[in-house]
């Protein structure tokens, strides 16, 4: 039948020979037609999955089979590839007598000559044949392409047969088709796997970059050296590290239950609550606290803490970080050394007085126990029969002795201590050096001593106390003496020197070849008791450097290269601060005489 | 006299004063670095009737040959080198158990306490009486 559609239904010719069918006839053959029917409408079921040009391929194959036809041509678009394609399909029956390859060539030519659309059936002439030449049209306009066939007979295509074709030529296009939107949907498929897959790998990659990152993070943790703990902001505990833990004594998981106040030392909370407020309100970026911390056990730990806020993200909001780091032991050695400090404070102050009374006291006590001493045996001698008057006077005359070193002790003592602070003058400390010299001379030289002189050239003139110093210097002459009496087998001899000490200061030092002292010994000599010098006539070691410091400046020894040591004392040319009126007073009358 | 008897066999030793019969003096010696000392107190010893020795320190009298006639010890506390203290912890140690009598011119109550208990028989502060000197060397023979 016709679709009535132009161009799109071969129409159907009349039955040329208008042989009469009988009914038994026509029955067969729409019996014949329906099976067909059947047949083609079920080639989709058998084609699925198939390429185009197979598809068309089968229904050009049923088409030559079911028809009876010499060849069928189909000429199209593959719907995939978009490709042009032509297949030809010659019946095994077909005895034309031109090349298969001419035919398809001139059906191609035929169809694209002249558009398939007003395509009528035509007939040619194939050598002593006369072929009926039918086109059918693929996709409703022939857009897809053309299907022409090749009949024997003169009166191809009939009704049925025209059906046949039609509905063939709709299957292959339908087929077509699907099989695009197959491909298609296939091709969208891959791609979407495809971009699928991708993004697995960049997710996965991220992950695996996430969690080396939180490795990291976690180990530095876990790992740091000092206490590290994390809590929400009101302080309770999110996270700590080892550290942190057992600096407490708590494990993570008591400390989620507690929070940071809960064990800090009530001394310190609200010192901790105040700056907590001030870093939440944004006043501050962070601040430190050293605090005490109360252990699981109960003993106290200091720590100093470093606390700061860390800002919020999308997923975790913000929350405070602490370092932390036990400072126990600095602490208990902070707070020991205090309290030794405090302590030394306090005996210092009491003893100065002391150990220069008790200086005092010894220096007289010596002379004084020999007096005793040699009185008691004297008058034990001079009370025996018979007496021992050699004794006796022997006795006596070392307790005379004794008693004028008291005598010279007390004068000395009297001179030093009439005034608390030294009577100040402007005096050249090398005359000063020479007077003392020349007064001990005798003294030095009965003990086989000499004494050598090097006194600067041009002295500034210091300000000082006269007799106080030359105490000082007759000291060390005599200490210088002492130490070189205890040996035989070199020169004794004592060595005075004077010079300018830096910008402001003269010196003053006594150099022996005695004994020597060990760096040790160096400093203690000048503790009140280190040694006793019963022959010393004059002052200690330690008055002297009371003398020397009440000068504002100092007095040391040191061991020589050689045998020996040097005592030295340094002394400021200008007294600082105090007395500047009495410095005027001095200076204004000529140094009154001292005691 | 006193009447103290030994036989003090070190060198050096001045002769006592008379003696009656067989009865031998006994050594004292003095350990002090104070020469007016070492002058002095032996002079006085010998007036209670001891042969008496002097010496400078403590090393002195450790070196010498009178460590085992020592009847009484007359010692300076302080002193260069080793004090007396230690040369009463030393005679300890070498089992030399001679009765000491601590001479000194400082007052330490530590100190006293100290050697005291570490059994020595006196510690009399300079200057001190010779009867005082006597009362303490007399207690310290009785308790030796």
């Amino acid at each position: 039948m016709n679709a009535g559609r132009t161009g799109a239904v071969p129409p159907s010719r009349p039955d040329m020979n208008a042989r009469v069918e009988d009914p038994a006839q026509q029955v067969r053959r729409l019996q014949r037609c329906i099976s067909d029917l059947i047949s083609l409408l079920a080639l989709p079921a058998v084609w699925s999955g198939n390429e185009p040009s197979q598809i068309v391929d089968m229904v050009l194959d049923a088409l030559l089979r079911m028809l009876t036809l010499e060849f069928v041509y189909a000429r199209f678009t593959d719907p995939v590839t978009a490709e042009p394609r032509k297949i030809l399909r010659v019946a095994d029956s077909c005895t034309l007598p031109v090349p298969q390859q001419d035919v398809a060539t001139m059906l191609g030519n035929w169809v694209e000559r002249n558009g398939v659309h007003s395509l009528p059936p035509t007939g040619r002439q194939f050598g002593a044949e006369y072929i009926s030449i039918v086109p059918v049209p693929l996709g409703i306009h022939g857009e897809t392409g053309t299907i022409v066939v090749g009949s024997e007979r003169a009166d191809f295509p009939s009704q049925t047969e025209s059906l046949l074709l039609r509905v063939a030529a709709n299957q292959a296009s339908i087929g077509m088709r699907e099989a695009g939107l197959r491909r298609e949907q296939k091709r969208i498929a891959d791609e979407l796997d495809r971009r699928v897959a991708e993004r697995t790998a960049e997710l996965a990659a991220a992950n695996a970059e996430l969690r080396r990152s939180e490795e990291r993070w976690r180990s530095v943790f876990e790992n740091s050296a000092v206490g590290v703990a994390l809590t929400d902001l009101n302080g309770r505990f999110i996270a700590t590290n080892l550290v942190y833990q057992n600096m407490l004594g708590y494990s993570d998981e008591e400390l989620q239950q507690l929070t940071f106040l809960d064990i800090t030392h009530e001394e310190n909370v609200e010192e901790n609550r105040s700056l907590i407020a001030e870093l939440l309100a944004g006043q501050r970026r962070q601040f430190q606290i050293e605090k005490q911390y109360r252990r699981k056990d109960g003993q106290p730990v200091w720590v100093r803490n470093n606390v700061s806020v860390v800002p919020g993200t999308e997923r975790v909001p913000r929350f405070l970080m602490a370092i932390s780091e036990d400072v126990t032991h600095p602490k208990i050695s902070e707070e020991a050394l205090a309290r030794a400090r405090s302590e030394l404070a306090k005996v210092a102050s009491i003893t100065s007085l002391g150990v220069l009374t008790a200086a005092i006291a010894h220096e007289v006590n010596q002379p004084l126990s020999g007096i005793i001493t040699n009185a008691s045996t004297c008058l034990r001698m001079l009370s025996s029969n018979p007496p021992n008057t050699d004794g006796a006077l022997e006795t006596m005359r070392r307790a005379l002795r004794d008693g004028n070193r008291v005598s010279d002790v007390i004068t000395r003592l009297r001179t030093l201590y009439s005034k608390k602070e030294p009577s100040l003058e402007a005096m050249d400390l090398n005359e000063a050096t020479r007077e003392v010299a020349a007064l001990s001379l005798s003294e030095l030289q009965g003990r086989g001593v000499t004494l050598r002189y090097e006194l600067a050239e041009e002295l500034p003139p210091i300000t000082g106390d006269r007799i106080q110093l030359q105490q000082v210097i007759l000291n060390l002459l005599r200490n210088g003496a002492d130490a070189m009496g205890l040996t035989d087998d070199r020169v004794r001899e004592l060595v005075i020197r004077t010079e300018r000490d830096g910008e402001n200061q003269v010196r003053l030092s006594v150099k022996d070849s005695g004994v020597g002292l060990t760096p040790q010994v160096a400093e203690k000599i000048f503790e009140p008791f280190y040694t006793t010098k019963a022959d010393g006539m004059g002052i200690g070691l330690s008055i002297s450097r009371s003398i020397v410091e009440a000068h504002q400046g100092h007095l040391w020894a040191t061991a020589n290269d050689g045998p020996g040591a040097t005592f030295s004392f340094a002394i400021p040319c200008t007294f600082e601060d105090l007395s500047d009126a009495e410095a005027d007073v001095d200076q204004s009358e000529p140094a009154s005489d001292a005691a | 006299m006193d009447g103290f008897h030994a036989v003090p066999h070190c060198v050096g030793m001045e002769s006592p004063k008379g003696r009656v019969g067989n009865e031998r003096p006994l050594l004292s010696v003095v350990v002090d670095d104070d020469e007016s000392v070492r002058e002095s107190l032996p002079d006085l010893l010998r007036e209670f009737g001891f042969v008496a020795r002097a010496f400078s320190s403590a090393e002195e009298f450790l070196s010498s040959d009178c460590l085992g006639e020592t009847s009484c010890l007359i010692l300076d506390v302080a002193m260069p080198g080793m004090s007396g203290p230690d040369l009463q912890q030393e005679l300890k140690r070498r089992g030399r158990e001679i009765p000491i009598i601590f001479i000194t011119g400082r007052r330490d109550d530590t100190v006293r306490a100290r050697v005291l208990k570490q059994g020595a028989a006196g510690f009399l502060l300079k200057p001190f009486s010779d009867s005082d000197l006597l009362a303490a060397i007399k207690v310290a023979l009785h308790a030796a």
